[in-house]
């Protein structure tokens, strides 16, 4: 069973895409998870149906280790999948999923621990598993409960690949950077030197006074956007903000009581956003509703 | 068969930590209510797997009893004229119990004569019961955390699939969640997928042993654990048992299969509590050790999956990636701490809170240098060690191993500083300083190890206590019952002499501006709060409430001498001789209430009741006394009860209060000398006397 990264994206593309999933592209800023993407944290609020698939790359700069440890990364991969409302089936379309990449799942051990997900600069939580196919964590299934400090209806089902960790597994394979990403090329070949790179800057040259500055003024920015009704702007300002914060702390320029200050700011523009985008939803009529459904808005919400 | 009633709820995985109390509300409330209609089954029998909730109930009645009762009408002077014809009151009453005018009888109250009908209500079925309270119940079980689902369905512990809802074989029908309740159910989700029906208890069990399911988690648990420990003797090794983990893993199956694999020997060089920490707590893992009793840990680890078997070989290999993985983490950490050293560590406890208002963990360092030193000089034992092993006890929470696995700190610390080649009595302190963690552990080895984790409380109680933030009710985010448990706990069972209150003191001090508490007001909280906890040890231990009360009351200056006193009240307690001059001792606190201090005059001594007590009294004094400071508690309290005799005579024969103020005056001066004398091991009269039982005692 020899399963190349890219190969895997392209059987999980196909599968959701049949089960009638937008398949979007990656968020082109830089975020933290799959999760953050506004077609997952915005789509997932207010009354309107949703189904989306997408690879995101998420930078996670603490986790860097300048391409030298084979199991960890300062950016990996997920694949995302947003299932609005989540179908009653969710769970056995998921095990198809795995089918789908070439798994024979009555010849291996699938379990679904309890593993909730909790984002607090997002004001979200969900509850849901770890699923382990063999004793290895291959993916993070959630119900989202609330995102932006909202409580949701309908719910969303979340289920997010980690793309590096199941090639791996699947290849078997002791080293991140030694899969193949395509026949022929492997992973590190593709990113090793962008570890390295990523690893340096932002442990020992990212500026602290500029990712400071770069805080503020999106911040600053983020709340003008939502005054002048621009939620979308406004949101990725605030992821802006988020990938700063992460970029200092990785740098060890956040205290613990700073570091609370800052996720409280960051989790306020969220929020701030999460109720701008229902809103905004809510002028244009709710859009993807069917008429209906429509008719229930004054229920759900 | 009959009366047998079948419930399964499928859902999607249920938290294994859910899982048994969530089935023990359902069959609890099922059974209760049942009860309360009548209907009690003989027997209740419960089951679950991560997927499936069980309930079997067998002998339940097949319908409520029928139910009379009278119902009262209006008067009968409202429904009957006074020539006795009927008035329309009767037809109205007869028609609303739905009998005729002539069924209809009278009875007599307080208030005079009313009409009356006895109503009969038909029990309902067994079936119609269970369709009503079944759904009601499963609906409101208080699961630790629920979610919605879908277009908002819920709130439950996880989205529901499929009910089994059989009495006798045939459906009790209701829904929940949109779910109908039915006769069919499926198997494994990968294994045996296909949906089948079910007709009894008995076609069920069948059908679940045919596809390996197993729903009784005691039986998974002991088919797990059975099944471990002969792979262990097949490696040539010996299972290292762990009971919580066995019971987690009996609940994240269905199919309780063994999952054995190995790690490369090299990990050995790992420290064994490390290595079993790791596949603990990241492969839910346990592990095997050899057999000869030097509890050398082998290459192999051993855990549960949800299928009897592995025919690729997958998973095996699969968690053998894993645990390789972790592994080669914990060795690259156990490789850069030891590269550090614990004294270039030392240097990060500067960084590291403590507290925000208390400070970092550098600061808590210097205090307990000092409060160690002060508690070894109390006890009159070299202090350098101590010290010693206080500058080392807090830094390992700067070390890799323990930010990775929080459950190693000061094991870790205590392994480090032995490759260090620390002494024994030091690197053994560090290891042992979190112990005791509960009341089933034990309190650290050694003197040195007892001393430093005495400080380490106290000057954690002192300082959380001493920023106001006392624990409440179930609030106590810092763990200070468990530090002041941990505490009273090292001084009794360690025996150290020691005044806690005194320790809290110079905690407070060594402080110096942080606290914004002044020491007595620290103490004022703290002292009560010692005392609960010794209550509660000393009570664990055997001792009776007023044994404890009594022996606290006369000061807690040295926890092993309280618990002497304890010890020797509870040996005594049953004596009647010490019943009575307990007794005697009630009735001279209360004859002594408000009097002065008093002198003793001999000359004045009249009666020879009072002269017998007094010449009783002068001659056990100094023995009880010598004894009090030997410490032997028992040889003290037993010679205060020789004094009953003579002390009851006292009270027959003499009158405290006598006209003579002189003679008064002496009475209570002899009064008050005993008092103090009996006082000396515990205040008597906190002891509880059945005073019945007492006399009679003293009679026999």
């Amino acid at each position: 069973m020899r399963k190349t990264f890219q190969e895997l994206i392209l059987k999980l593309s196909e599968f959701w895409a049949r089960e009638g999933c937008v398949l979007q592209q990656p968020l082109d800023l830089e975020v933290g998870a799959g999760t953050m993407h506004p077609d997952t944290f915005l789509r997932v609020l207010g009354p309107e149906p949703w189904r989306v698939a997408y690879v995101q790359p998420s930078r996670r700069p603490a986790d860097g280790r300048y391409g030298d440890n084979p199991f960890r990364l300062g950016k990996h991969h997920q694949f995302q999948v947003i299932l609005k409302p989540s179908p009653l089936d969710v769970q056995r379309l998921y095990v198809r999923s795995l089918e789908a990449i070439g798994l024979d799942l009555t010849k291996h051990d699938l379990r679904f621990e309890e593993d909730n997900w909790e984002a607090p600069t997002l004001g979200a939580w969900g509850v849901g598993w770890q699923v382990m196919l063999d004793g290895m964590e291959i993916t993070q299934f959630t119900y989202f409960q609330q995102a932006g400090g909202l409580e949701l209806k309908p719910i969303s089902a979340e289920i997010t690949y980690g793309l590096e960790r199941l090639t791996m597994f699947l290849s078997l394979s002791r080293n991140i950077y030694e899969i193949e990403w395509v026949e022929g090329l492997a992973y590190g070949q593709v990113r090793h030197q962008e570890e390295v790179e990523l690893s340096k800057y932002y442990f020992e040259l990212a500026d602290v006074t500029f990712l400071q500055q770069q805080f503020e003024g999106y911040e600053r920015e983020a709340g003008r956007c939502l005054e002048a009704g621009l939620v979308l702007p406004a949101y990725e300002c605030a992821l802006k903000c988020s990938h700063s914060f992460n970029v200092l702390d990785a740098r060890g320029a956040v205290s613990v009581t700073e570091r609370v200050a800052l996720m409280k700011r960051v989790r306020d523009l969220a929020v701030g956003c999460a109720k701008a985008y229902v809103e905004s939803r809510e002028k244009l009529g709710f859009p993807l509703l069917q008429k209906e459904e429509a008719v229930e808005v004054a229920d759900v919400r | 068969m009959s009366g047998e009633y079948l419930l399964e709820v499928r859902s999607e995985e249920i938290p294994a930590r859910m899982l048994e109390p969530g089935v023990r509300e359902l069959a609890t409330r099922v059974f209760e209510e049942l009860m309360a209609r009548g209907l009690g089954p003989s027997e209740v029998e419960t089951g679950y797997s991560p997927r499936r909730l069980v309930l079997i109930l067998n002998g339940v009645p097949e319908r409520e009893p029928d139910r009379e009762e009278q119902v009262l009408g209006p008067p009968v002077s409202a429904a009957f004229a006074p020539d006795g014809s009927p008035k329309p009151a009767l037809a109205g009453f007869a028609k609303k119990v739905g009998l005729e005018p002539d069924q209809i009888s009278r009875v007599k109250t307080d208030k005079g004569e009313y009409l009356a009908a006895v109503k009969k209500t038909e029990g309902r079925p067994s079936k119609e019961v269970l369709a009503e309270i079944v759904p009601r119940i499963l609906g409101g079980i208080s699961w630790a955390k629920t979610m919605r689902w879908g277009s908002g369905e819920g709130p439950w512990v996880r989205p529901v699939h499929g009910i089994v809802s059989l009495l006798d074989g045939e459906v009790v029908p209701f829904d929940l969640f949109g779910i109908p309740a039915g006769d069919q159910t499926v198997g494994h989700p990968t294994l045996t997928p296909e949906p089948f029906r079910v007709r009894s208890v008995e076609d069920y069990r069948k059908e679940l042993a045919a596809r390996s399911l197993e729903v009784r988690p005691a039986e998974r648990r002991r088919v797990l654990l059975e099944t471990m420990k002969s792979r262990a003797e097949a490696l040539g090794g010996r299972l290292v048992e762990d009971g919580p983990l066995l019971d987690k893993l009996a609940a994240l199956c269905e199919v309780p299969g063994v999952m054995e694999g190995g790690f490369h020997e090299d990990f050995l060089e790992l420290p064994a509590e490390v290595l079993a920490t790791s596949l603990r707590d990241h492969q839910s893992a346990l592990t095997v050790e050899s057999p000869n009793g030097d509890h050398q840990l082998m290459p192999y680890f051993l855990t549960v999956m949800d299928r009897p078997d592995d025919p690729i070989g997958r998973t095996r290999s699969g968690n053998e990636w894993v645990v390789a993985a972790r592994l080669a983490d914990a060795r690259f950490f156990y490789g850069e701490d030891r590269r550090a050293g614990l004294a270039h560590r030392a240097e990060q406890l500067e960084r590291l809170t403590f507290q925000v208002r208390l400070g970092s963990y550098a600061d808590k360092t210097s205090r307990l240098v000092a409060l160690a030193t002060t508690i070894c000089d109390m006890l009159g034992c070299e202090a350098s060690q101590a010290a010693a092993a206080v500058r080392l006890l807090k830094v390992d929470l700067a070390t890799e191993m323990v930010k990775e696995f929080t459950s190693l700190q000061g094991i870790m610390g205590g392994i480090y500083a032995r490759e260090e080649g620390q002494p024994e009595e030091v690197w053994q302190a560090v290891y042992d300083q979190y112990m005791p963690a509960s009341m089933e552990d034990r309190i650290p080895r050694g003197r040195i190890g007892q001393v430093v984790g005495l400080a380490d409380r106290m000057d954690t109680l002192v300082g959380i206590f001493g920023l106001g933030l006392i624990p409440t009710g179930s609030k106590d985010p810092f763990g200070l019952r468990r530090a002041a448990q941990g505490a009273v706990r090292i001084a009794l069972e360690g025996g150290l002499p020691l005044d806690l209150e005194e320790i809290a003191a110079r905690a407070a001090v060594l402080y110096s501006d942080r606290l914004t508490r002044s020491a007595e007001q620290i103490l004022e909280d703290l002292r009560p709060f010692l005392h609960d906890r010794l209550r509660y040890v000393l009570g664990l231990a055997g001792y009776a409430y007023d044994e404890i009360e009594a022996a606290l009351s006369t000061g807690v200056a040295s926890l092993p001498d309280l618990k002497a006193r304890v010890a020797a009240l509870h040996q005594v307690r049953e004596d009647a001789n010490f019943l009575t001059v307990v007794l005697a001792a009630k009735r001279i606190v209360n004859i002594l209430k408000d009097a002065p201090e008093e002198q003793l005059d001999e000359q004045f001594l009249t009666q020879p009741a009072e002269r017998d007590l007094y010449t009783a009294f002068q001659g056990l004094r100094s023995e009880v006394e010598e004894a009090a400071a030997a410490g032997d508690y028992e040889r003290c309290l037993r010679r205060i009860a020789d004094l009953a005799p003579v002390l009851d005579r006292f009270f027959v024969d003499v009158l405290v209060m006598d006209p003579d103020p002189r003679v008064k005056a002496n009475r209570i001066a002899l009064l008050q000398a005993i008092h103090r004398t009996v006082s000396r091991t515990a205040r008597l009269t906190e002891v509880v006397v059945d005073k019945a039982e007492a006399r009679s005692r003293a009679g026999g």
